[in-house]
């Protein structure tokens, strides 16, 4: 009988410690982790930049590059987002799949390309994984979102506060989102990410429209410079 | 069962005291690489887009 008792005493102490280090991993492990990966991203971004923009000088004749599609599970732009804190960018990925959001923003691979007429719909995580859209429902009309793929800033700006959907709503990254208000055909991006912070039942959705890009050369955009 | 595996160290009360330490941060790694990688997802933090991926 005692040892019935000590051996359940174990287990049920044995649980607790578990629960406890599961609590550790999803809140503080996962954002370690995910942080470092994204770091790493974003070394890699811009080391290829910077090789590209020394290969790509010298070839002139010929019909201009037809860009190259984006490769699943890889980073092709930077997120900047100065509501977020000045400090605030993520690599953007292709592709939204689990393993790709651990990593970085994930970009709707059925969407549009950066800049390009259409919308640009990219996901994250609002909590666990670094927080990235942790603070989305901050985000207000006009405040700047800006991107760049290493040639170009797109500076979209924030078009109405944060819209709460459900979770099958595929309408909200439709070319002409669907609830945004927006009437014809455009250069939209959209933000989704989960609703309520800790839950799955919504998502929270962030439209803006591009409001203006710039050559690289030709300096950050003024929302990004202090 | 703490205590059976505690009978069955081997070596001095000090000896057993290192290979226990050893085990307990040998399950923790096991279940931070491997365990809870695959328990996490089972959680709802992961549904962030609206298109059900």
């Amino acid at each position: 009988m005692r040892v019935l008792v000590r051996t359940f005493s174990e287990l049920c102490i044995t649980v607790g410690a578990l629960i406890v280090l599961f609590v550790v991993y999803v809140l503080y492990w996962t954002g370690v982790r995910a942080d470092s990966a994204m770091d790493g991203q974003l070394d890699e971004l811009r080391d290829r930049w910077a090789r590209d923009s020394v290969d790509d000088a010298p070839t002139t004749d010929g019909p201009p590059d037809e860009p190259l599609p984006y490769k699943d599970g890889k980073a092709f732009a930077v997120m900047y987002i100065p509501r977020f804190g000045f400090t605030w960018n993520k690599p953007v990925l292709q592709g939204t799949g689990t393993d790709v959001l651990k990593k970085g923003l994930g970009h709707y691979a059925s969407t549009a390309r950066l800049g390009q007429k259409g919308n640009f719909a990219v996901a994250g995580h609002r909590r666990t994984y670094g927080d990235p859209f942790k603070d989305v429902p901050e985000l207000r009309p006009n405040d700047p979102v800006i991107l760049t793929d290493g040639t170009t800033w797109f500076t979209y700006r924030v078009d109405r506060r944060p819209y709460r959907t459900l979770p099958d709503d595929v309408g909200v990254i439709d070319p002409v989102p669907r609830g945004s208000g927006f009437d014809g055909p455009g250069r939209y991006l959209t933000l989704t990410t989960c609703e309520p912070e800790w839950g799955h039942s919504h998502r929270l959705i962030v439209w803006a429209r591009l409001d203006a890009t710039q050559p690289v050369e030709a300096g950050k955009p003024a929302a990004l410079r202090r | 069962m703490y205590g059976w595996i505690w009978r069955h160290l081997p070596g001095n009360a000090w000896v057993r005291a290192v290979i226990s330490l050893v085990l307990v941060l040998a399950v923790v790694y096991v279940l931070f690489q491997y365990v809870f990688p695959w328990a996490e997802p089972l959680l709802p933090f992961n549904d962030v887009t609206v298109d059900g991926q």
